[in-house]
């Protein structure tokens, strides 16, 4: 496994307005995240932890605003260092009181006119996305197999109208759908929700990116279809050494795939290291919220000796009345009197409690565990 | 640059009242102010009239001040070619269309939300039966309908909001029955069979008070812009309200006459009359529906 | 050994499909129940798993009275209530209850909790006065342990744990003895599931409940159910004990599902089976086991011509005197 970073998010701060909620969301609340070539990082989190916004936000793909402001975004190409958000701090203008921010003026039409520009040559071509809701994916009214040809026209040097079609044969067979050359004249709305998928990842591949996105890439589909899916994605990135990013709450999935781990929760990562020792049982050092929620999957061997399942009390802060110290404070039933004071003033720093294992936690600072 | 705005968040106290405001653009909110203007001016006119609360007897004729200007001898809008005030007149030309136009408001969302709930809740052979009937009023031309009865019976106000009532039923019928087919994918209809709540209150109170109250008041605005619309135009052509009833239509066409001699207010007056009263129904109707129906 | 709560005998329904305008045979009706029996003793809870249109949603509603049913029999408490109507069937109601999988299926988005709650308890008790309950209302919020704070909220500002919880205090509001589950957990976020389940559970225990808890979360319901049926299109293949599915499956399907999940502490199946094996076709009805198309022992063996037999569909047969039966020739 090389070391080699691929893309580098850090500190990212994005905001959206969500009227149902009357106010501004702050969805990633200093995101940092190293994806490193050939690896497979997967990120783990609830609903308003923020997972999804952190990649889409980065890509450009946001549409509410005002969207990121503040952070970098790194991404390492064929052809060097590239910056997605370039000149942020030239657009945005941030007022800060107490730490917090609480005024944002950013110049949205030129910001995007920018990033557009630059994402261009990347988009497809060397960072490829899948979404949950496969079908709406792709345009009702176009076949699946020639979408996945224009794609391939648009982002390889393959201008030829009958050779991108053979490609796209090879790309649908290659993500093993049956009689490809059956499925391309197939209309989106004719295939399964498994089916359809694995033409989303098909005619994501087909452009031959290095990086790969799957946002939710199982949620709403069967469980037997969801193992073939998980399988399917493990294989390819094997076989065309990709770069996997997998955004799920289901943790059965990001175990299977992922070889480095980022558990996310209300805006912040709190926890990202090796996949085995965030999973495993035997490591101590996890973060509170890590190991209740491992705890609360369904399974037998989380059945307590009454019969329940240990659950985590209470419910994810809210969105846009974010709490002032650690955001896992009102839920947390592992504070010492040592560290409860700072739990409740100041949103934790990175520890780290391993090579290449941090948590967000005030219990694993070298003062706490010397307390 | 624009600017976005961080501040701390808005207490949770009136939830409900701010989210009225908040998702109501500063366009929506002057329609709706305006056309609720209008509704009360109308209110209030009508019911000066009723009971005579007016500046000068609209009848009482004066025949040395006729098609005097504005502001002569305490008429604000002067008086018309027999003498009598203008402005009273067209105070007392709301009669002409207010209670008529209720009667085919009542007809209209009645008629119409029987048809919606047979069609949108039944399903079935009562859908197709009532979907049917609707689409045959629909298809009624109504201007020519109205002629004909006129023709046939006389030209009284009821019997024309009777048949603008029909057919505008169809309209008030589709945006219902639309309504709870949405209703019903939403499940809620089915778990409050699932409960146990008989089939009346499930209809009334939940699907009708609850979801479709406010597409029966939007309706209500159109049909209202719709009643004055017919009266004043077929009492303009001489079918509706006949001298020396007032209505604005009678008003604006018995004025024209004499706008080639230069005076302008007795017909311009009842014709912006129309306009702006009218106007004031659509865009309360308008409005109403981009802040209470549109979809976010 | 007392008599079951609720038993279901050979229901069948099927659903008329119209021609759809871009190609497709003319109006045929597809099968969503074809003949399945099962029964549900008290304070037990019936498993329902499956692939989504296997039938298990259309069974639920069945149940309820929601969806018409074409032949067979359900007997509630001994009574026969497969063909009462609306008005016979009401003092039912108050009896066989059902969570709905939409969180916001039974919450009118325009009416606040406590309103939705007082209703439901007026329905079935309309001699209460407004202070009994209102002292009901508060009770069942207990019940669910959901602040007293949120009865003035609207349907919009909870979350969806809340909202579950909502949902399945208004249905105790009735006091029903049994519950229909529609994917209970399925749009919550992994902690708030357990909170929802453990709910179940000690409502289950104070109330002596029973659930036919239908998911798709196979681990959910080893956990929840006592006895465990797997559908398959419209049909039942396997149905027993908790322990005995999941651990010691003997219909193909059965094996396949549990195969599927990734902790290995269940038998892993070989995983040859493509998706594209092919496909039950319900128009031509002489094809046998509906299984077959997809099965790997049916390919292991040869495709042996039992299996597409029409006169040999296999039927549920217990294995033993375990209680454990399974519909397959080769169990």
């Amino acid at each position: 496994m090389s070391s080699n970073p691929h893309l580098i998010i850090k500190d990212l701060h994005t905001y959206f307005h969500s009227p149902s909620r009357q106010g501004f969301v702050h969805a990633c609340n200093g995101v940092s995240l190293d994806i490193m070539r050939g690896e497979t990082l997967g990120i783990v989190g609830e609903s308003g932890s923020g997972k999804s916004i952190t990649m889409l936000s980065s890509m450009g793909l946001l549409n509410v605003g005002p969207g990121v402001v503040s952070g970098s975004c790194e991404f390492h190409s064929r052809n060097g260092a590239i910056s997605l958000f370039p000149d942020l701090n030239s657009h945005v203008q941030l007022t800060h009181e107490n730490g917090q921010i609480v005024q944002v003026k950013k110049d949205l039409q030129s910001w995007q006119k920018k990033t557009r520009h630059i994402m261009r040559d990347i988009w497809s071509k060397e960072i490829a996305m899948i979404f949950q809701n496969p079908r709406q994916a792709f345009n009702p009214f176009q076949t699946v197999g020639d979408q996945i040809r224009e794609s391939i026209m648009l982002h390889t040097n393959i201008t030829n109208k009958k050779e991108a079609k053979e490609k796209a044969y090879y790309w649908l067979e290659k993500v093993k759908i049956d009689s490809p050359k059956l499925r391309y004249e197939n209309y989106p709305y004719g295939m399964s929700g498994g089916m359809c998928q694995r033409a989303m990842v098909a005619m994501a591949l087909a452009s031959q990116p290095s990086l790969l996105i799957a946002d939710e890439p199982t949620t709403g589909l069967d469980a037997t279809i969801q193992s073939k899916i998980v399988d399917l994605l493990f294989e390819l990135k094997e076989s065309l050494q990709l770069t996997l990013v997998i955004i799920s709450h289901d943790i059965s999935v990001i175990s299977r795939l992922s070889d480095k781990i980022a558990v996310m929760y209300a805006g912040n990562v709190i926890e990202h290291g090796k996949a085995d020792e965030i999973l495993g049982e035997s490591f101590s050092k996890r973060h509170p919220y890590t190991r209740s929620l491992l705890g609360s999957v369904p399974s037998r061997s989380n059945v307590t000796r009454t019969g329940r399942l240990p659950s985590i009390r209470g419910e994810v802060p809210d969105a846009v009345n974010t709490p002032q110290g650690c955001r896992f404070y009102d839920r947390c039933d592992a504070k010492t009197p040592a560290v409860e004071a700072r739990c409740s003033q100041k949103n934790p720093n990175f520890s780290q409690v391993a090579a290449e294992h941090q948590c967000r936690c005030w219990l694993y600072t070298p003062e706490a565990e010397h307390a | 640059m624009k600017t976005k705005y961080l501040h701390k968040p808005l207490s949770q106290t009136n939830a409900k009242s701010r989210s009225f405001f908040k998702k109501a653009s500063t366009r929506d909110l002057l329609y709706i102010g305006y056309g609720s203007l209008v509704v009360l001016l109308v209110l209030l006119s009508y019911l000066a009239g009723a009971f005579s609360w007016l500046p000068h007897d609209p009848d009482e004729m004066n025949l040395d001040l006729m098609m005097a200007d504005p502001f002569v001898a305490g008429h604000l809008l002067g008086t018309d070619f027999m003498g009598r005030d203008l402005f009273s007149r067209l105070v007392l030309g709301i009669q002409a269309y207010f209670i008529p136009g209720l009667m085919a408001i009542v007809i209209a969302l009645s008629l119409g939300t029987f048809l919606g709930v047979l069609a949108g809740y039944e399903g079935g052979k009562v859908d197709r039966a009532a979907t049917y009937i609707n689409n045959l009023l629909d298809s009624i031309p109504r201007m020519v309908l109205i002629l004909l009865v006129v023709a046939l019976f006389k030209p009284d106000v009821y019997y024309i909001m009777f048949v603008v009532g029909v057919t505008a039923a169809p309209v008030v019928a589709l945006q219902i029955k639309n309504k709870i087919i949405y209703l019903k994918q939403k499940n809620f209809i089915e778990s409050a069979i699932a409960i146990g709540l008989p089939k009346p209150t499930i209809i009334f109170k939940h699907i009708l008070w609850h979801n479709c109250r406010s597409i029966l008041i939007i309706q209500a605005s159109l049909c209202m812009a719709e009643a004055i619309l017919i009266e004043t135009s077929l009492s303009y052509l001489g079918f509706g309200v006949q001298e020396p009833i007032p209505s604005w239509g009678n008003m604006v066409q018995a004025g024209a006459n004499y706008l080639m001699q230069g005076h302008l207010w007795p017909s311009t007056a009842p014709a912006l009359a129309i306009l702006f009263t009218i106007l004031g129904f659509y865009l309360l109707a308008d409005g109403l529906n981009k802040v209470l129906e549109e979809k976010q | 050994m007392s008599s079951p709560l609720l038993e279901v005998t050979e229901l069948r329904k099927s659903f008329k499909q119209k021609a759809s305008l871009l190609g497709g045979s003319g109006s045929s009706a597809i099968p969503a129940i074809d003949g399945i029996s099962f029964h549900v003793n008290e304070n037990e809870t019936l498993g329902l798993v499956g692939e989504s249109g296997c039938g298990k949603t259309t069974t639920g509603k069945a149940l309820l009275k929601l969806n018409s049913v074409d032949s067979g029999k359900i007997i509630y408490d001994g009574q026969d209530i497969t063909s009462l109507s609306e008005k016979a069937f009401r003092p039912y109601r108050s009896q066989i209850q059902m969570i709905f999988q939409d969180l916001d299926a039974a919450l009118n988005p325009r009416i606040r909790v406590i309103d939705v709650l007082r209703e439901a308890v007026k329905i079935h008790h309309p001699q209460l006065d407004d202070a009994q309950i209102d002292s009901r209302v508060k009770e069942l919020m207990e019940m669910v342990n959901l602040q007293k704070g949120k009865l003035t909220s609207y349907p919009g500002e909870l979350s969806g744990g809340e909202k579950r919880r909502v949902g399945i205090a208004r249905v105790l509001a009735v006091q029903p003895k049994f519950i229909v589950a529609d994917e209970p957990t399925s749009a919550l976020d992994v902690s708030i599931q357990a909170q929802v389940v453990n709910l179940m559970l000690d409502l289950q225990q104070k109330l002596g409940l029973s659930y036919l808890f239908i998911s798709h979360d196979l681990h959910l319901v080893e956990i929840v159910s006592h006895r465990i049926a797997v559908m398959y299109l419209g049909r039942i293949v396997e149905l027993g004990s908790s322990e005995q599915v999941s651990k010691s499956a003997k219909h193909p399907y059965t094996q396949i599902l549990w195969s599927s999940l990734s902790d290995g502490s269940h038998k892993e199946v070989e995983k040859s089976q493509s998706e594209n094996w092919g496909v039950f076709d319900f128009s031509r009805p002489s094809s046998g086991c509906r299984f077959a198309p997809r099965c790997p022992v049916y390919h292991a063996r040869g495709e042996p011509a039992i299996c597409r037999d029409a006169n040999q569909e296999p039927k549920l047969t217990q294995q033993g005197n375990t209680g454990h039966f399974v519909a397959c020739h080769f169990a």
